[in-house]
């Protein structure tokens, strides 16, 4: 067995899919976030100024209209933070909320603290909790790591509709490479056909208030709507811990505790479902990205990513509890082999097969860049 | 292990429920080899006196609380209509309370143009009288929630550990060494009544 | 000092959570297990819940959703919905609710409500009344989720329903439920005058200044909230929220 080998700026290692070093033993990651960087000019002057020409061109497309960007909030750090941002920025936003029923009380009322303080327009999309359940159930029970998938796509299907149904044509979103980096290709992987063949395969009651995003719904919004992403977190400086400060002391705003636990679906994978089931500690992407952003040293991030995930056992229960499954079948389950998504039928085919027409999209903002980054892209053959 | 005691009266589940919440290791019973042998007792309580007294005494529960109270000297508690059977007489009925505390129930009775309600139903905000282990962990404005139409009047002061007031100062909390009472339902009032069974359970 | 109670009032249709406006067009609000978890984590000092259609549909309560919000919850609780007899209402009790609402029930069968109170004491019985304004400003009330005319005077039947031993009146005015346009406070005043039961006012509230009317205007013991705590503002998204304490406090004195 080969040693496993670190990179030398970040802390990802050998064990990452599609990871490989170059001659300096930097990993492909840590380059993707430097060009990107370099492309986008985050946190310099290029940036600052690519930046306030978005905002410009947002104000005056969308002048007569009652709001002139969307934004997606979960009661999380980055989209409160973009939140206190747009209004800074003279923008007047939509808060758009999708409720997969499974919030936590904190983040429920983080998004209510801040678009109350800031005086925004909230709209909430509610999925109606037994079918959002049965279709978590069939991703338990399929075996896959993407428990939480129906709620990232949920949440963006949602944020377009709203979007289109305003009229606005400005989609405000919090990714920033810099304190998430690009999470490793192949995990976290979801689309439209993969949710509903899980659910086919796996559920019992039929999605009627689930907002799926199918590949025509997608073509849709970016190609006829053209709704655009801006992701101001790609130009801008941005300190996650400055965020934080920020948002608590200018609307009361409160902290869970960790990257993604503001919802209990996201808690139970990164605290529970993937360390015990994959063997994967999601921590080292938002540790690695710090690492990179100079923002935490390498052995801390080390120390930190060595040390063992706390256990919650109520948080289990909950699941338990919510999926109908009983204490045997969640054991069977959870020591089940397990599976990807390349044992299900999605669209990766037909995304990589439109590589050049994303191409374009991505490069006109009409789709996220990172999703033609981690999608349009063969994946090289999985290691055994 | 801490013994609910069942004697048919009361909300049992309630207060089972907020034991497991606060990880307590309990059992609801009604046996008397169970409760003879209890580390800890729960005495809930609705309804009317004469029926619980009259209850307790058929089950032959009388000797066993006496012993655990006066001899064992088990933690005991008492909640509600069953803070109000540990004294020594209600006005409510004409039996013997168990006469754990020195004390009696006396009626709230209000002349019309006061404009309060019986019973006193809601939450109420009550005030330290005398500082206890049971009453730890608090900072201000501690209140519970309350459903009663009769009140405690303690003989000795020592033993009136938090006051309320409805109408007329009453006791909202008492303790007489290991054996403790409280008139609000602590299994009802979220927090507070965490942190008070918590106190309990640790001693 | 006796706090007045803001009670959630949260409308079930079997074991959805949902917001009607005037008694018509249920919205889906959400899991009701998981609004619970929520009202816990704010500190809501007491919950009602409502199975709004279930005398009309002829159900029975749902045990099951009601057991499993019974044990998440740690502050008095009531329920109300398709309570037709006193085996439902016992039932119903011994799950860990406090108190019964009839409405329906009591209407087709008062002497239910001196049976409940006799068992388990008055303050565990709350009748609940839907009243309605006509264009003519004359009030009747309705049965059956709102759906069916009853000929009798608000009046007269709060205080039948005292005489028979209810611990509690909660007045819902059909008019301004859902609207956010304020409480129907000349009916709730009616009411309080009549009674000296105490009266959980009911449907239309829209701000906290609603709050304070209700009680300080209407004599209102208590006040029930819908719209309010469900949605982020009038015609917003769904959000689950409480008033702040400080706030209510100020309204209140």
């Amino acid at each position: 067995m080969g040693k496993i080998k670190i990179c030398s700026r970040c802390i990802y290692d050998s064990n990452i899919t599609n990871i490989n070093f170059d001659e300096y033993g930097v990993c492909n990651y840590c380059n993707q976030v430097e060009k990107l960087t370099m492309d986008y000019g985050t946190g310099n002057h290029k940036g600052k100024q690519e930046f306030e020409k978005i905002i410009e061109l947002i104000k005056k497309k969308g002048k007569n209209k009652k709001y002139d960007c969307v934004v997606g909030v979960s009661g999380g750090t980055d989209s409160s933070f973009l939140l206190l941002k747009a209004i800074e920025w003279g923008l007047r936003p939509l808060a758009v909320h999708y409720d997969n029923t499974w919030n936590s009380s904190i983040a429920t009322e983080n998004v209510r603290k801040v678009t109350s303080k800031l005086n925004i327009d909230l709209e909430t999309y509610v999925v109606n909790n037994k079918e959002v359940d049965d279709i978590f159930r069939s991703f338990f029970l399929a075996g896959v790591p993407e428990f939480d998938a129906s709620t990232d796509l949920a949440l963006a299907q949602v944020i377009r509709m709203y979007a289109a149904k305003y009229k606005i044509k400005y989609i405000i979103e919090g990714h920033s490479f810099a304190t998430e980096g690009i999470s490793p290709q192949g995990n976290n992987y979801f689309d439209g056909k993969y949710i509903s063949d899980i659910h086919k395969k796996f559920g019992k009651l039929k999605m009627k208030t689930y907002p799926l995003m199918t590949l025509f719904q997608f073509l849709k919004w970016s190609i006829i709507y053209r709704q655009q992403f801006i992701r101001p977190l790609w130009y801008i400086d941005y300190s996650k811990s400055d965020a934080r400060e920020k948002l608590v002391n200018e609307t009361g705003w409160k902290y869970y505790g960790g990257h993604h636990l503001e919802n209990r679906s996201s808690a139970f994978v990164h605290k529970i479902y993937h360390p015990q089931k994959f063997n994967l500690d999601n921590r080292n992407w938002s540790l690695a990205a710090e690492v990179r952003s100079n923002l935490l040293p390498k052995k801390e991030a080390l120390k930190i990513y060595n040390t063992p995930l706390e256990d919650d056992p109520e948080l289990v229960e909950y699941v338990k509890k919510r999926l109908n499954v009983s204490n045997q079948e969640y054991e069977k389950v959870m020591s089940a082999p397990v599976r990807n998504f390349r044992d299900f039928k999605t669209y990766k085919k037909q995304f990589e097969r439109l590589k050049p027409l994303f191409n374009l999209l991505a490069k006109a903002n009409l789709v996220p860049m990172s999703f033609y980054l981690k999608y349009c892209f063969p994946l090289p053959k999985e290691k055994k | 292990m801490i013994v609910i005691v069942n004697y048919g009266m009361g909300n049992l589940g309630s207060v089972a429920n907020m034991l497991k919440k606060i990880g307590a290791n309990y059992i609801i019973s009604s046996d008397i080899d169970t409760i003879r042998n209890a580390e800890k007792l729960i005495l809930p309580g609705v309804g009317a006196f004469d029926t619980a007294i009259s209850r307790i005494d058929k089950m032959g529960l009388r000797e066993i609380f006496l012993d655990l109270a006066f001899v064992k000297k088990i933690p005991i508690l008492g909640i509600c209509l069953g803070m109000q059977l540990l004294m020594d007489s209600s006005e409510e009925g004409v039996l013997p309370g168990l006469g754990l505390i020195k004390g009696k129930a006396i009626k709230f009775n209000f002349d019309s143009k006061d404009k309060l309600k019986i019973p006193h139903m809601g939450w109420n905000d009550v005030i330290l009288n005398n500082s206890s282990i049971i009453t730890n962990g608090y900072q201000n404005d501690i209140r519970f929630y309350f459903v009663h139409s009769y009140f405690v009047k303690v003989e000795y002061d020592i033993n009136s550990i938090l006051k309320c007031n409805y109408g007329i100062d009453f006791d909202a909390a008492v303790q007489n060494n290991n054996i403790y009472g409280a008139q609000f339902h602590p299994e009802k009032s979220h927090r507070f009544g965490i942190q008070f069974f918590k106190n309990f359970v640790e001693l | 000092m006796l706090r007045t109670r803001i009670i959630p009032c949260l409308q079930l249709i079997d074991d959805s959570l949902v917001k009607t406006i005037k008694f018509k067009k249920p919205s889906y609000i959400g899991d009701p297990i998981n609004t619970v978890r929520i009202f816990n984590e704010l500190e809501v000092d007491e919950l009602c819940f409502l199975d709004i259609r279930a005398s009309l549909q002829n159900r029975s309560p749902n045990y099951k959703i009601l057991s499993e919000i019974a044990n998440e919850c740690f502050m008095p609780l009531s329920y109300g919905g398709a309570i037709k007899d006193e085996f439902t209402a016992k039932k119903i009790l011994s799950i860990g609710y406090e108190k019964i609402i009839l409405n329906t029930a009591a209407i087709e069968t008062p002497s239910l409500i001196t049976k409940i109170a006799k068992y388990s004491g008055n303050q565990s019985v709350v009748v609940s009344i839907d009243v309605k304004k006509s264009i003519f400003g004359s009030y009747s009330i309705f049965s059956k989720g709102g759906s069916k005319k009853i000929k009798i005077n608000p009046v007269d039947w709060a205080k039948q329903v005292e005489e028979a031993g209810a611990g509690e009146l909660l007045i819902t005015s059909m008019n301004n439920e859902g609207t956010w346009s304020g409480f129907d406070i000349e009916m709730i005043k009616i009411i309080t005058d009549s009674v000296s039961i105490p009266v959980i006012a009911n449907g239309g509230a829209g701000s906290i200044t609603d709050i304070g009317r209700a009680v300080l205007e209407g004599g209102a013991s208590a006040v029930a909230l819908g719209s309010m705590l469900v949605y982020q503002q009038k015609g917003m998204g769904v959000l689950v929220n409480f008033p702040d304490a400080k706030k209510l406090k100020r309204v209140l004195e």
